[in-house]
């Protein structure tokens, strides 16, 4: 029937970069900087380097934890505190000033209305005294209150400031997507004349011209907040005016003012608001500036800047008049703006909430398999939040073999490979019973061993490689880096390399920059790369995906043909079913972050043994699929990390399920040679 | 319908090379080919939504499902909303079923939904613009494998039952083979071939469409 809801789960996937930034949207973007939950883990995975690119040849090395090892995970303080982390200790210190603020603005005037108004000829312009903390100004009136009950006002006034420029921003931003091709330049370039107009100088203009007073003030500051509202809706409203939603709907005959209304607006409204708290804060400041100058609010009335205006001139012989004003201006102004801050920082990322994932009991890590390269045993990778992406996965490949780990988006596959290479991003962490390179816990080799040992092929072959620097300067600094080569042996390599890789011209190529490259040509250099050192496991991270078929087909040969010839143990990752079984010696099946099948790749279109590996088989049309019956497909979709039961993951899907699917799960059984299947009914 | 020389420049560099190519009433014809080989420009330009020369004849209006399901709904609105915008607020509950969703997911907004379901929600509100022409532009390559497959059985459904005249576009020649009456193959900005959708396959006449073929993917045994 109905497939659940969204569970395209928030798997962090392998940055193809390590050291580029987080993706927003993904748990890397959901860390608060430093408030995330407690956990005494190290950081693991990513250290940037130097230029913020890794290269093939020499992987970033991150930390893994040896089964047991992993950090006692803390209780969790998400839950009733979340508000608190999101927002950071700024953020609350903004929150409780705002607060205060507010709190001023309604009470003051009530309370110290009346102490603030009262005339004393006894005592005129005085200094601070027990009675009168902040002194009294020229009619004896006590400055103290007169501070607390000018908040109302001063808040008000920027309010209505902020208003006005918001108001005027919003409409100047998007008259530009309403109005005539001719009229809408004109705005635009009004517009841009005006941001680079000095706000203050625009305020004062406004305010001069309109006329003195509050009045004018008011104007003139949201004069000058108005110009940078505009360009902001301009921008936001130009990447959404863009968007296909807007194109279905010019299509579908939707008017344009109805368009900007429907779909423009409401989807740039929240950084537009977010924006309202800090220009708030500013045209507070700008209000108090304008009527420190004069040019604002006129007796008998007072701001915080009128207050400030009137004790400046005795600021040398009794200081705490103007310092008084002066502070709540400072105040307010700072309080606005780590709100800002902090609402803006809160909206930019994700949450990733709730309590860390429970340590998973790890397995003795046993005798090293002397017939393997990679040896991998019950790998766990998890995220703070009970995110478990990856399940215990254990894997092995031989010399010379080419193992595919095949999966839709969400099995793990790729958090598996960055778990082998070390590239786990922040905060996930790596546990595992055993984790070998040539027989060896890759947590004891060291970084060049690493290097010259592992070489890793990315679906983009662009994050692999610097765009400044020439090709073949890239490839021979992984001789001279991890070999200590000298410059002259390392280029004639490097320029060796990429004639075996089959690039034509490999001495001139090398003169090249990255982009100068096609794509098949790029991921060509990216292997050539790995062949600097003596690669004796290759981790290929969807290398084809991003390629055309035909160039696919030659760079699954060249694969091929490298690894017959250096007798690499390879580990393939595709979401392509067809692409692994046509390439690889053997294919190992994930779901929901675990291994559900493993089998010998020639076996996939005949023998395939669990519900799930059959489905996906059936699922894909190849050139002889009967074009008169519907395509398998599998209901539903596949589980989130946080959403897998204590079951058969595949159970909600499965055509076989039974009742002791649901609850029981099957471990990875042997089925003939060569063949592991976690299945009750297979 | 008939697409008559239509050519696509953007300043000097020509996407689409005076292409020609009959759209048969209630057929579906699959356009294939490479990065850059035009096929996108050819979708945008027989919806309008970039300048062209050459005319599109016959075709009463053109809808448009894009490749992106995540990026093709305005993540604002709920469903019934979206579909309302061209077929009224009368018509989404025969939508839904149209495109085998049930009627409940008309309060939901996008992201409560699948990438699968979120692609049908977007065929919907083609559908309720009332096509001549429906342009599926690579609709089922940001999906996975096993969803993939229910969309394309959508899509020779909705074929069968209401007659949809369709160009469907696709990087993919087994995907493109399956669902389409018609098989028209692209390269650098040209038609090279069209035809029966079993004939392009079983028997290509151009020399692009045989590489294209032999580099298909293909379990053994
Ligand atoms: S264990 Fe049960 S639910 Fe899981 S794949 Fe096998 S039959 Fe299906």
């Amino acid at each position: 029937m109905t497939p659940p809801p969204s569970t395209d789960p928030p798997v962090p996937g392998m940055s193809p970069a390590p050291g580029t930034s987080p993706v927003p949207g993904s748990p890397l973007a959901g860390v608060p900087d430093g408030h995330g939950p407690v956990s005494s883990s190290p950081p693991q995975g990513r250290k940037p380097e130097a230029g913020g690119r890794s290269r093939v040849g020499g992987p970033v090395r991150g930390r893994w934890l040896r089964g047991g090892g992993s950090p006692d995970p803390g209780p969790s303080r998400a839950g009733r505190f979340g508000w608190v982390r999101r927002l950071g200790a700024s953020g609350v210190g903004g929150v409780v000033i705002v607060a205060g603020m507010v709190v001023l603005a309604v009470v003051g005037p009530l309370v110290w209305g009346e102490a603030a108004g009262r005339i004393d000829a006894a005592a005129i312009l005085q200094g601070a005294s027990p009675e009168h903390p902040l002194g009294t100004d020229n009619l004896g009136r006590d400055l103290l209150a007169r501070v607390l009950v000018a908040g109302r006002y001063s808040l008000l006034l920027a309010l209505a400031a902020t208003l006005v420029g918001a108001v005027a921003g919003v409409v100047l931003g998007t008259l530009p997507s309403v109005l005539p091709r001719r009229a809408a330049r004109l705005v635009t370039a009004t517009v841009n004349a005006l941001v680079a107009f000095p706000g203050l100088l625009l305020a004062m203009f406004t305010a001069v011209v309109t006329g003195l007073g509050a009045r004018g003030a008011v104007l003139g500051i949201g004069a000058a907040i108005a110009p940078g509202f505009a360009r902001l809706t301009q921008t936001l409203a130009a990447r959404v005016a863009g968007a296909d939603y807007v194109a279905a709907a010019r299509m579908l005959g939707v008017p344009r003012r109805r368009i900007l209304t429907r779909h423009v607006l409401p989807n740039i409204a929240e950084p537009l608001i977010l924006n309202l708290a800090q220009a708030f804060g500013g045209a507070l400041l700008g209000l108090a500036g304008m009527s420190f100058l004069g040019l604002g609010v006129q007796p008998p009335q007072y701001d915080w800047g009128r207050l400030l205006f009137d004790g400046f001139p005795r600021i040398y012989v009794t200081p705490e008049v103007a310092l008084g004003p002066a502070a709540a201006i400072a105040l307010a102004g700072i309080g606005f703006n780590l709100l800002g801050d902090a609402l803006a920082r809160a909206a930019a990322r994700t949450s990733a909430t709730g309590a860390p994932a429970p340590a998973p009991a790890a397995a003795p890590p046993g005798e090293p398999d002397p017939g393997a390269v990679l040896e991998v045993r019950d790998l766990t990778v998890a995220f703070p939040g009970g995110l478990t992406p990856v399940r215990e996965v254990s894997l092995s490949v031989a010399p010379g073999e080419i193992v595919g780990l095949v999966g839709e988006s969400g099995s793990g596959k790729s958090l598996t490979a960055a778990a082998i290479g070390g590239l786990v991003p922040y905060p996930g962490t790596v546990t595992y019973g055993a984790l070998r390179l040539g027989g060896r816990d890759v947590a004891t080799l060291s970084d060049r061993e690493l290097g010259t040992a592992l070489a890793m092929v990315f679906q983009d072959p662009l994050a692999a490689l610097n765009p400044a620097l020439k090709v073949g300067g890239q490839l021979a600094e992984v001789a001279v880096v991890h070999e200590g080569a000298s410059r002259a042996e390392a280029r004639r390599r490097a320029v060796d390399r990429l004639g075996h890789v089959h690039l034509p011209e490999p001495e001139r190529l090398a003169g090249r920059h990255p982009h100068e490259l096609s794509g098949g040509m790029r991921q060509r250099a990216v292997i050539a790369m790995g062949l600097m050192g003596t690669p004796r496991l290759i981790v290929a991270d969807e290398p084809t995906t991003a390629l055309d078929v035909t160039v696919q087909r030659q760079i699954l040969r060249l694969l091929r043909e490298v690894v017959d010839e250096t007798g690499a143990a390879t580990l393939f990752i595709s979401h392509d079913i067809a692409v692994v079984g046509e390439l690889c010696d053997r294919v190992v099946v994930m779901y929901a972050g675990r291994v559900v099948e493993e089998l010998p790749a020639g076996r996939l279109a005949g023998g395939a043994a669990h519900p799930y590996t059959k489905a996906l088989i059936a699922s894909l049309p190849d050139l002889d699929t009967d074009r008169e019956r519907p395509l398998a497909g599998i209901p539903g979709a596949q589980p989130g990390p946080a959403d897998v039961g204590p079951g058969c993951a595949f159970a909600p899907r499965c055509a076989l399920a039974t009742a002791r699917c649901e609850s029981d799960r099957p471990e990875l059984a042997a089925r003939g040679a060569g063949q592991r299947v976690a299945c009750w009914e297979a | 319908m008939i697409i008559r020389n239509l050519s696509v420049r953007y300043g000097r560099f020509t996407a689409v090379d005076d292409v020609t190519l009959e759209i048969p009433d209630g057929r579906i014809v699959g356009l294939v080919g490479e990065s850059g080989s035009g096929k996108s420009s050819l979708a945008r330009a027989v919806c309008g939504l970039v300048p062209h020369t050459g005319t599109v004849e016959g075709a009463r209006r053109t809808q448009m499902v894009f490749q992106d399901p995540y990026a093709s709904l305005n993540p604002r609105m709920t469903v019934a909303r979206t579909i309302a915008e061209g077929a009224g607020p009368g018509e989404v509950e025969r939508l839904l079923g149209l495109v085998r969703l049930p009627a409940e997911l008309a309060g939901r907004y996008p992201r409560e939904l699948s990438g699968g379901q979120r692609q049908r929600v977007a065929i919907a509100r083609a559908l309720g613009g009332d096509p001549g022409l429906l342009v599926a532009d690579e609709i089922t390559s940001a999906l996975d494998v096993s969803v993939q497959a229910a969309v394309l059985n959508l899509i020779r459904g909705l074929r069968d039952e209401l007659g949809l005249t369709m160009l469907f576009i696709s990087h993919n020649l087994a995907v493109v083979r399956y669902v389409a009456d018609v098989v028209a193959v692209m390269h650098r900005g040209r038609l090279v071939e069209a035809g029966p959708a079993e004939q392009v396959v079983g028997e290509p006449a151009h020399e692009y469409t045989r590489a294209l073929l032999a580099a298909v993917p293909r379990l053994r045994g």
